[in-house]
């Protein structure tokens, strides 16, 4: 099969200008007689059902939250970037897509990532119109700032809470349209499945959260805006219940998942602290800005920061990339803080984590100056830690973060199953092999307010209006389908709980899977998340029953599928012979240990198929080219 | 919205409450000025309600507006209370202030109750009585009694707790409150509470104490 | 401060389904790390319950960042535990003591229906923004962002406000189940931002209608939501969005 991303001729600014003249519209009056489900209410999720519902359509949104507000997008701190150009500092369309391509290490489609920066502007046109508090100059106009090492200031931000601020507009655009009648809530459902006749998405299978019923829906499409399955690792920034599921189920109904190895690891995180650690709080990378990160030169030094002379410590970011020194980009930042703690000198408890300090910064700028800057991360530490970091210095670790990967999709945000739509961190997206900051919430909402709505009429145009067609039959066989591994995870009745099997699976994929990858470790990984998947089906305990209120077969539900989708993640990264955007290859380095991305082999998009239970699945590559931007090779030397 | 609709929202009956609250006040105002005549002896106190007395019919009129006002303001309190009472239907075993309450605020319908028993044993003492006595010997008479000024002395101190919240909440159910005068505010009600309940607290305890006074 | 280890004593509201009757259930977890959030150390006791073979304890959680709004529990009688300003999952054992006995209770509410154990359904409050928290703009309709100037103390009020999470707590905290300050919050961000401007009338009436609607009680200007406001919202939009409230029923034509 051909991956066909369908994607407009003509030249790149003129692309998405042209699509949406050539695609079919439906009309006004006929709309109400199509039905869309949308699965998820994150960014992505809510601002599609408003927008979808604001143009006549009759939407079905389902959440697993006990409200639409809930979705982790809320968890996004850093900002929104916009190529607004307010600051008149050389920002433009072009300069934003070229730094989020480039971001991607060329990962990424240049028509998509183009329109993800047209569309940028119209979002912070559109969420201010709702109300969005964001930062302001003190003449009124909105404040930008710079983020995550950009030249150009063009980042929109509402203090540190800009997804809680963006979520909730979208929520609230969500909430007219559902008082409107536009759109029914499903809260604390579970998208279980999804239902495929002839090829094309007919609707979903859910499971009521609160009283076990499994049920069906049908629509004429579906999309799934469900975010990303960092969580596959465990330990990460993403929220306890984000999962795979809904994307996986999809998987293996037919739709392709692409570049399901490229996870991005934010290097500035609170470190575990114990082995009941929970959840990983992620800190501002704007931290890197005055702190210095060091470990003690030696291994096994277990004096106090304090006691540890100048001499003795290395500051090994300043040391090995003198031109960039503690503001290197994420991937690097990550992969060496993991490399010294590997060496035996990292610091803490665990000896899994690296000190930022902020003492240099404070005597040259005073303890005023840094608390303005950082006051409330400080105190975000300090509660979490109980240690104050203008008295000793913090202590970060790598954690993930962010799945660029997810469902492959063309430039309608089609998945190989027609019908199936997929949007926000679901999609294999726009971000190539590393995303930049501030860039998440930003695809999130251009894929919910401003693309699908403009693209999914031409999907709908084929299909008859009125109730959706999908067979009674192929509901009953898949909601029999559902009940079936309910009942069988239920039967096991082992000895083992859900999260000392995740525990398992996470350290594995986070060893073997993480920032730097070689073909043994994968190859070994590869080997073991069978043992472990067995294990799981084999000795996992989930007391309860299925009809009720059980959140441990909730748990049990997504674990299975990460634990299949593990699989298919360490299958790509060996498939992946580079090293590029947030992943060091170890047989792909320069001589002086850094990454080496190898155009010649790997400039594709890896988009798997599934091809039934104990099959490999199968790789199609979509090349991807470049015609506008030249690709570089990225050097903090 | 209609009005009868306004009256019977919550927000709309709290500011009902805060309007007869502050009706209530200024009476109470009216009625510590009007007591502190006693303070200047019988004379001057009988002077003064006897001055009160010839504004004939505005008199029988201004204790309708008072008694309606009154009338709202109890009606208003029990509903509000039953229908907060209804509003947690299972309540905490444990519970324990976050930190916003204050004892007046927390005793509001309890002490709005023990009020209005007060004031009906202070309505049959000193307006259905026999009005050809002085009303200075109408005060004497009761408060000498030591049970009787006891009753008064705690009576009022219900009343200044309950207007020590009263004050304030008023202004927050009307809308106002900004930072730049909250402090004031604040102090300023509970200083007027207890300053006005310390006029009215005085005439028992003086005529309790000191023999002479209103004689 | 190095992290000691603490026995805590657990007395946890169970309650089957939203029909069954509750009861409380004692439990006692030794050796708990200070460094463990509250949450965390309910995963120690599900954890322990599940493999002894009895039913773990539902609590909802999700972000464990303190700005999702998902979880929320009253220990010993203060919604989000004692420390102010601060969720449940961002609270830490360390605030205990070795050998404290904890009183753990669902929010109650009539407005919040007990699902189970510890889980409530808070979708009243949903319904409280339907009746009217949004300014009614389509996707696509908007002006040019920086047309409209907002001075910045007025951004920074209405961030204030708009910082609400939608826990609960407010609710959970107030000596009448009222809704004040989460409808405050919201209507207050929407009255000083000039988006808000055009509907702010008919919000503040329709939002306020659906709060008693919906069987949550009366503000009596306890304060108590603010004290125990996770994201310390102040109950001077609760004051703004009674004058809203009075323009709109009282002199708005």
């Amino acid at each position: 099969m051909i991956l066909d991303a369908k994607i407009p001729d003509g030249p790149l600014a003129e692309k998405w200008d042209r699509h949406r003249f050539a695609g079919k519209l439906i009309n006004p009056a006929n709309r109400r007689k199509y039905t869309v489900i949308v699965v998820g209410s994150g960014l992505a999720g809510a601002s599609a059902a408003a927008t979808l519902a604001e143009h006549g359509y009759q939407v079905q949104v389902f959440t697993m939250h006990d409200s639409p507000r809930r979705a982790h997008s809320i968890a996004a701190q850093g900002g929104i970037n916009a190529a607004k150009n307010y600051q008149n500092d050389g920002d433009s369309i072009f300069r934003l897509f070229y730094d989020t391509i480039k971001g991607g290490d060329f990962r990424a489609r240049e028509a998509n990532v183009y329109r993800l920066a047209q569309i940028s502007n119209s979002i912070i046109d559109q969420c201010v119109a709702q109300g969005v508090p964001f930062a302001r100059e003190y003449g009124g106009s909105l404040a930008n700032r710079s983020f995550g090492g950009a030249q150009v200031s063009r980042t929109f931000y509402a203090r540190g809470q800009t997804g809680q601020q963006l979520l909730l507009g979208a929520y609230s655009a969500l909430m007219r349209q559902v008082h409107l009648g536009k759109v029914t809530m499903h809260t604390r459902r579970e998208m279980m499945d999804l239902v495929v006749e002839d090829g094309k998405a007919k609707g979903i299978v859910t499971r009521d959260m609160r009283t076990g019923a499994i049920s069906s829906h049908a629509a004429h499409a579906v999309v799934l805006a469900t975010g990303g399955y960092a969580n596959v690792y465990n330990l990460s920034t993403n929220a306890m219940s984000s999962n795979v599921t809904a994307v996986w189920r999809a998987y293996k109904r037919g739709a392709f998942f692409a570049n399901p190895c490229f996870v991005q690891i934010h290097p500035t995180c609170i470190p575990v602290h114990g082995d009941y650690q929970s959840k990983l709080t992620l800190m501002s990378e704007s931290l890197r800005n005055d702190g210095r990160v060091w470990v003690p030169g030696k291994a096994g030094d277990k004096r106090p920061p304090g006691q540890i002379p100048e001499a003795e410590r290395d500051y090994y970011l300043e040391n090995k990339y003198p031109g960039f020194g503690n503001l290197v980009p994420r991937d690097v930042a990550s992969r060496n803080a993991k490399e010294v703690c590997d060496r035996g000198r990292g610091v803490g408890e665990t000896g899994l984590a690296v000190y930022l300090d902020f003492a240099d910064a404070i005597n040259r700028d005073g303890i005023e100056t840094i608390y303005r800057r950082y006051g409330n991360l400080f105190q975000m530490y300090a509660k979490i830690t109980d240690q104050d970091p203008v008295k000793q210095p913090m202590m970060i670790y790598p954690a993930v973060h962010y799945t660029m990967g997810g469902l492959w999709v063309d430039y309608d945000l089609m998945s190989t199953v027609p019908g199936l739509f997929v949007l926000g961190e679901a999609n294999f997206s726009d971000h190539g092999a590393n995303r930049l900051g501030a860039s998440a919430l930003m695809q999130g909402l251009a894929d919910g307010y401003f693309i699908l709505p403009n693209t999914i009429g031409a999907y709908l145009s084929c299909c008859t209006p009125g109730a959706p067609d999908g067979s009674a039959r192929i509901f009953a066989d898949t909601e029999k389908e559902v009940e079936t591994q309910l009942a069988r995870l239920l039967a096991v009745q082992g000895k083992r709980t859900v999260d000392d099997i995740h525990k398992e699976l996470g350290r594995l994929l986070w060893d073997h899977c993480g920032m730097a990858r070689n073909s043994a470790g994968l190859q070994q990984a590869l080997a073991r998340i069978p043992q472990i998947r067995e294990e799981f089906w084999h000795n996992v305990l989930i007391p309860g029953a299925g009809k009720e209120l059980n959140q441990s077969l909730e748990r049990a539900g997504r674990l299975a599928d990460f634990l299949e989708c593990a699989e298919l993640m360490a299958r790509d990264a060996l498939d992946r012979q580079e090293s590029c955007g947030c992943h060091l290859r170890e047989e792909s380095q320069t001589e002086e240990h850094e990454a080496r991305r190898d155009d010649a082999r790997y400039a594709y998009v890896a988009a798997w198929q599934y091809r039934g239970t104990g099959q490999t699945p199968m790789l199609h590559q979509e090349p991807l080219t470049f015609a506008n931007v030249t690709p570089s090779q990225r050097s903090y030397k | 919205m209609t009005l009868g609709q306004t009256v019977r929202s919550s927000v709309g009956q709290k500011i009902l409450m805060a309007v007869s609250g502050i009706m209530l006040s200024l009476f109470l105002v009216v009625h510590g000025i009007g007591n502190s005549m006693t303070f200047f002896g019988s004379k001057a106190f009988n002077a003064y309600a006897e001055k009160l007395h010839s504004l004939g019919f505005l008199v029988p009129l201004f204790e309708l507006g008072l008694l309606a006002v009154f009338l709202l303001h109890i009606f208003l309190g029990l509903t509000l209370f039953l229908q907060n009472n209804q509003a947690r239907p299972v309540r905490y075993q444990m519970e324990k202030s976050s930190g916003g309450r204050t004892p007046g605020s927390r005793t509001m319908p309890y002490t709005g109750v023990v009020i209005l028993i007060f004031l009906v044993v202070h309505l049959l003492n000193f307006h259905f009585t026999d009005h050809s006595i002085p009303i200075s010997d109408i005060v004497r008479n009761v408060l000498r009694q030591p049970i009787y000024a006891l009753f008064y002395l705690s009576a009022l101190a219900v009343v200044a707790l309950h207007i020590s919240h009263g004050f304030w909440s008023l202004f927050q159910s009307l809308g106002i409150n900004h930072p730049k005068y909250n402090a004031t505010l604040r102090s300023g009600s509970l200083g007027a509470a207890l300053a006005l309940s310390a006029v009215f607290m005085l005439i028992p305890l003086c005529t309790l104490l000191i023999k002479e006074f209103l004689r | 401060m190095p992290s000691t280890k603490i026995d805590i004593n657990l007395k946890i509201w169970r309650q089957e389904n939203p029909d069954a009757p509750g009861s409380f259930q004692q439990y006692s977890l030794a050796g708990l790390s200070t460094d463990m959030s509250f949450l965390e150390m309910l995963d120690v006791l599900n954890e322990k319950l599940t493999l002894e073979g009895r039913e773990p304890v539902a609590f909802d959680h999700d972000c464990r960042e303190g700005i999702c709004g998902m979880c929320g529990a009253v220990v010993n009688g203060q919604p989000h535990g004692p420390e102010p300003g601060t969720t449940l999952c961002q609270l830490h054992l360390r605030h205990f003591r070795d050998g404290d006995h904890l009183v753990i209770e669902p929010f109650r509410a009539r407005a919040f229906r007990i699902e189970k154990d510890l889980v409530v359904d808070r979708s009243s409050l949903d319904h409280i923004i339907q009746a009217g928290g949004y300014v009614s703009v389509n996707t696509g309709g908007a002006v040019e962002a920086n047309t409209i100037a907002i001075p910045q103390q007025i951004a920074e009020q209405a961030m204030d406000a708009a910082a609400c999470i939608g826990c609960g707590a407010c609710v959970a905290a107030c000596p009448n189940a009222s809704a004040m300050l989460f409808l405050g919050a919201k209507v207050s961000q929407l009255a000083l931002l000039p988006q808000g401007h055009p509907e702010r009338r008919l919000r503040a009436l329709s939002m306020v209608g659906k709060m008693d609607e919906l069987g949550f009680g009366n503000c009596s200007n306890e304060r108590e939501c603010e004290a125990a406001c996770p994201k310390s919202i102040s109950i001077r939009h609760i004051a703004r969005l009674n004058r809203e409230f009075i323009k709109a029923a009282l002199f708005a034509e």
